[in-house]
């Protein structure tokens, strides 16, 4: 029996190099602690949004180094003014946007905004950050987009084993069940995406799963995820959780719960710099799913 | 152009020489399936794709082409800055300076850093030229074998040829996979021509995509990669309208 192989393994015998956490972990620069325990900042709001990686021909590691993080050659000295340092090639990079996604009674609404940067550059205007995995479910990723890119063509593939193998598509807790395993699989190379997932579930409710870069996941009633989080997710509790309010919560419907997306995109496109140009709204229900486009400011 | 056929056609069948060696030899050893690993990570460590050794530097190689290659890149040496692209009324334009830094020394001034890969594809790159040049001969090397093994060496070139949005895919897989081993193509590589319809004759409708050196793909009607686009974008963004036509183009 040939077992099925995942398309990352070729990478992990090939590159044999590849340490474990312990010795990523050993590595200071980037290590912040928590209650005593050193860790790996996996969080796209915990410190530095980009990770250094520094790999001298057998152990990758983090780059202690301070002053080797940018790698475009913006920062070239020669060793003339300052003293000589080694730069390091990062595999990741943080490509900027911010998803949201809110959950219903009958329906799931998933927006992201349509902007590349890179570093302080706006690569693109014009890039979708939703990809419908199946006609009730749609994946919203922030993060780095090669990585974001290969997870999708992942999962792509799985599905499609999966509706050749099972005669039908898959329902969206299972989705969100393969995602997370799939991130983790890549436990000590992740993939750098943090990912929202929403659906209609197989009972016909809204389903919104929320993952951080390593595949931990949780169904919550909404998610955001990306540079602007921080942004969305107070004003999410309060509108949409209710929390800390005294007038009397009430049902959302669809329609309003659009409205309230498109106001919280404008919030966090006015304060953070990798959030603007256009939001793209998806409308997942059971009769399939709907898009929508609103433009926000350019700078 | 001859000269350049015949050592690309030679240097593919050394590789498929040395492979059923190798593939002779591994045979004999432990279960099947550990085979099968190991047929395919000496297969991949041929290859550009892979960036491992290269089977003309070593004719016998030993086991050791198995671990990881023992230099990875860690900085570009001879670079090329920006390519501009832009689509138009029927096409799409690419534009880059023939100037090929080492450091702060101009040293080749007159470097090709646009390069056709086939009738219906132009690739051009910013970054390590070098890389550039590696790139260029595994897509023109791919192109040729598309040639010869099509249908008919005789029937319309354009049906066997990879489109652009193909290239631009292909090559995002291969600078994905490099990054993955530490050791990528330093370069930001833009691919322009056009798309394909379903029979496989060439559209009317033009492509431009970019894949930078760790795999970030997308297309786009204005492009710009390097430094050259923090000075350029903007100015393109402003003036650019679909659909100009050529003479405008080429002045914007």
């Amino acid at each position: 029996q040939r077992p099925i192989l995942p398309a990352h393994s070729k990478n992990h015998k090939l590159s044999k190099t590849v340490t474990t956490m312990a010795s990523l972990l050993s590595a200071t620069s980037a290590v912040h602690s928590r209650n005593g325990q050193s860790c790996l900042p996996i969080h796209s709001s915990e410190g530095q949004a980009t990770i250094p990686v520094r790999f001298d021909g057998t152990n990758l590691s983090i780059s202690t180094n301070p002053t080797a993080n940018i790698i475009d050659g913006s920062s070239i000295d020669h060793g003339i003014t300052k003293a000589p340092y080694e730069r390091s090639f990062s595999p990741y990079e943080f490509n900027g946007g911010t998803t949201l996604a809110i959950s219903g009674p009958d329906y799931a609404v998933v927006a992201a905004d349509t902007r590349l940067s890179s570093g302080y550059e706006i690569l693109s205007r014009n890039v979708s950050k939703l990809h419908p995995l199946t006609e009730r479910c749609v994946l919203g990723s922030a993060g780095c987009k090669t990585d974001v890119d290969q997870l999708r063509s992942v999962l792509d593939i799985k599905m499609k084993v999966y509706q050749h193998n099972h005669r039908k598509p898959m329902a969206t807790p299972s989705v969100a069940q393969m995602l997370g395993n799939t991130l983790y699989m890549k436990r000590f190379f992740p993939y750098y995406s943090f990912n929202v997932l929403a659906g209609i579930d197989s009972e016909g409710k809204g389903a919104v799963y929320s993952y951080d870069a390593i595949g931990s996941f949780e169904r919550t009633p909404f998610s955001a995820s990306g540079s602007g989080q921080s942004f969305l997710i107070p004003l999410m509790d309060n509108v949409i959780s209710h929390k800390n309010r005294l007038d009397e919560q009430r049902d959302l419907p669809v329609e309003e719960v659009v409205e309230i997306v498109k106001d919280a995109f404008l919030t966090a496109g006015e304060r953070d710099i990798y959030t603007g140009d256009a939001v793209e709204i998806k409308i997942i229900t059971k009769e399939g799913i709907r898009t929508e486009m609103f433009n926000l400011k350019a700078d | 152009q001859n000269p350049k056929v015949d050592s690309t056609t030679s240097s593919i069948e050394h590789n498929a020489g040395s492979n059923s060696n190798k593939h002779y030899r591994t045979t004999r050893f432990v279960s099947t399936i550990t085979d099968l690993l190991f047929i395919l990570l000496l297969i991949m460590s041929l290859s550009l794709q892979s960036g491992g050794t290269s089977s003309r530097a070593l004719p016998n190689p030993t086991s050791s082409t198995l671990s990881a290659p023992a230099q990875a890149t860690t900085r570009p040496i001879t670079t090329g800055t920006s390519v501009l692209g832009v689509k138009y009324n029927g096409g799409v334009m690419l534009a880059a300076d023939t100037l090929c830094s080492y450091g702060s020394l101009a040293k080749y001034k007159n470097a090709r850093r646009l390069l056709p890969v086939n009738s219906r594809t132009l690739v051009g790159a910013s970054g390590e030229y070098s890389d550039l040049q590696s790139i260029s001969d595994l897509l023109r090397r791919n192109a040729l074998e598309d040639r010869c093994t099509a249908d008919s060496l005789y029937e319309e070139e354009t049906q066997s040829e990879e489109c652009a949005k193909e290239v631009w895919s292909y090559l995002r897989a291969v600078m994905y996979n490099r990054r993955n081993k530490m050791n990528p193509l330093w370069n930001d590589v833009v691919v322009a021509g056009f798309k394909q319809n379903a029979d496989g004759t060439t559209s009317d409708e033009p492509f431009l995509g970019v894949v930078d050196k760790i795999g970030t793909a997308y297309e786009d009607d204005i492009l710009a990669t390097g430094f050259g686009g923090y000075i350029a974008l903007p100015l393109l963004r402003e003036k650019y309208s679909a659909n100009m036509e050529e003479g405008e183009a080429r002045a914007l």
